[in-house]
């Protein structure tokens, strides 16, 4: 167990060094979530008539989970794994007696960093404009872990059988992403959504993930009244995670040559 | 240090290793040659635990190939296989965490290789500004770091410039003098003749020839190769094999086989009447025991 730990542990921090090395990227993530944060805000207070205080309640959790939290953790993933491929490091990987739990708890864990220091930096955004988030903070945090989850999974998923390139990356992000993102009420409330719409909706994590944040974010709604959102979300996260475990062997199968 | 016993590989109907047997001692530089397809590289996927063997024992330090025989284990892929944008020291610090060392013991070691491959002034530098020598002693560090038993360097110097390669040379020695043993394979029979103590040559799967250069230049043909560049090769021909001189072709040149030496004096005057343009007479080198040997699928164990 001992050596899960640090070898998951090593990956994690290796990640971090290589994202804190790339100051450029770092500032533009982080002008990314609040940029989008004040945009919506701005948009939905004056179309909504609501206060900004209230907006920044309703809109903050939308851009964690469905703008921020899915192009770092999805997206980072991915990201990772690819250029892991690139640069062949995933075969010196290979040689050393890393094993794949480490690797994906490894990555798991930086991308937690990450989605943390961005929900660190959205919520002091929210805060500093006036805003709150109301309800339970472990159950908040619970719904982000969970949101983590899934998306590293869903980058594992998607890295080992359709990215073989950086220049795949986009594309992948984008054919899958943001459909989803727009039908999981990321961009503009779902309460907007003709009921059609919201049915299908009911199908995308992200809704959940969303709804689930929003719930508890804005109404400090409890963990039974998110029930419905919250259970899907642990079914979705053990899914992919299982299907992330599946692909990763699966390429392991396929990759681990000199 | 390592042994293996008919060791048998097929990818479908191929047959890439065939009943190959290999034994290396403890503090041995040992080279394996071989073309390309000869079964180098998988040889070396199944001493990495990368790919399953189809027959045959294979055991490095009397343990038999598994997960955990990857700490017994450092390989120099011919790749420069490391993070460009972490430094030469992070690339160690993480690599040494992954084989189990912490704290103290990992700073010391990594130091350590740093000063082994010459890189300490460099320790901070992003390995994506370093020179391919550079990088490469790096990939030499890496495969150091966690004290392996058995050292596999899978054509080192490919892709080097001269000085670079001296570099690696050096370092291999240096690896050598500290008993470390070490598994060469090379396309440069230069690198196998200077740095290896036993030369094993891979053909089709299968160890046709092993020894030291001596072991395996006696069952040369001869002692000495005559290489000459001439317009009249048929006549050199006929002058040759009447001394018992066997003809060769290696590359463009024309070569014999000389039994014995012979002055320079005494050559000239055996092609008495033939135009020759250049003549040189070479010691057996590696070179000409691969290309006899290969060319003849001889087996000499």
């Amino acid at each position: 167990m001992n050596h899960y730990r640090r070898e998951s542990l090593a990956v994690a921090q290796r990640i971090l060094i290589e994202l804190l090395r790339r100051r450029r990227s770092l500032i533009l993530w982080t002008i990314f979530p609040l940029s989008l944060l004040a945009i919506n805000t701005m948009v939905i207070s004056d179309r909504l008539q609501l206060p900004v205080s209230d907006t920044l309640s309703l809109v903050a959790p939308s851009v964690l989970v469905g703008a921020a939290l899915f192009f770092s953790c999805l997206g980072g993933t991915v990201a990772t794994i690819v250029a892991e491929r690139e640069q062949l490091t995933l075969k010196r990987l290979f040689l050393s007696p890393l094993s794949g739990l480490s690797y994906f708890s490894g990555i798991f864990i930086a991308h937690c960093f990450i989605g943390f220091g961005q929900v660190f930096l959205v919520y002091l955004g929210v805060i500093l404009w006036g805003g709150k988030f109301s309800g339970n903070i472990f159950l908040g945090a619970a719904i982000i872990l969970l949101t983590i989850v899934s998306y590293v999974a869903m980058g594992f998923i998607l890295s080992t059988q359709l990215a073989r390139r950086t220049e795949d990356v986009n594309s992948i992000v984008a054919a899958f992403g943001i459909p989803l993102l727009i039908l999981g009420g990321a961009f503009f409330p779902t309460q907007f959504f003709p009921k059609a719409l919201l049915q299908l909706a009911e199908f995308n994590p992200v809704y959940h993930m969303n709804e689930a944040l929003v719930g508890v974010g804005k109404n400090g709604d409890s963990l039974e009244k998110i029930a419905k959102h919250f259970s899907f979300m642990c079914g979705f996260a053990a899914f992919t995670s299982t299907l992330a475990w599946l692909a990763y062997n699966r390429m392991l199968d396929r990759e681990k040559r000199l | 240090m390592l042994e293996i016993h008919q060791l048998c590989k097929a990818y479908g109907k191929r047959q890439v290793l065939n009943n190959l047997c290999l034994q290396i001692s403890p503090g041995e530089v040992y080279g394996l040659i071989g073309s390309n397809g000869a079964g180098k590289t998988t040889t070396i996927n199944i001493l990495c635990n990368l790919l399953q063997f189809d027959s045959g024992k294979v055991e490095i330090a009397g343990c038999k190939i598994s997960a955990e025989t990857k700490r017994l284990i450092g390989v120099v892929p011919q790749e420069n296989l490391m993070y460009k944008n972490l430094t030469c020291a992070e690339n160690l610090h993480f690599f040494a965490r992954i084989y189990g060392l912490s704290g103290a013991e990992r700073k010391q070691r990594v130091r350590e290789c740093l000063i082994l491959v010459n890189l300490l002034d460099r320790a901070n530098s992003v390995v994506e500004n370093l020179s391919g020598g550079m990088q490469r002693r790096l990939s030499m560090a890496l495969a150091l770091v966690h004290h392996p038993k058995l050292v596999i360097l899978d054509e080192p110097t490919t892709g080097l410039d001269v000085e670079a390669r001296y570099e690696i040379w050096e370092l291999i020695r240096s690896l050598q003098q500290q008993q470390i043993t070490v598994l060469l394979t090379t396309h440069l029979l230069e690198e196998a003749e200077r740095l290896c103590q036993r030369i094993g040559i891979l053909k089709n799967g299968h160890l046709i020839a092993e020894g030291s250069i001596d072991q395996l230049s006696t069952v040369m043909p001869g002692q000495e190769v005559l290489i000459i560049k001439t317009e009249q090769e048929d006549l050199a021909i006929e002058l040759a094999e009447q001394q018992g001189w066997q003809p060769r072709r290696y590359s463009n040149d024309l070569a014999f086989w000389l039994p014995i030496h012979y002055e320079l004096q005494e050559i000239l005057a055996i092609f008495t009447g033939v135009q020759m343009d250049a003549i040189s007479r070479q010691p057996v080198r590696l070179e000409h025991i691969y290309l006899e040997l290969t060319a003849q699928h001889r087996t000499l164990l």
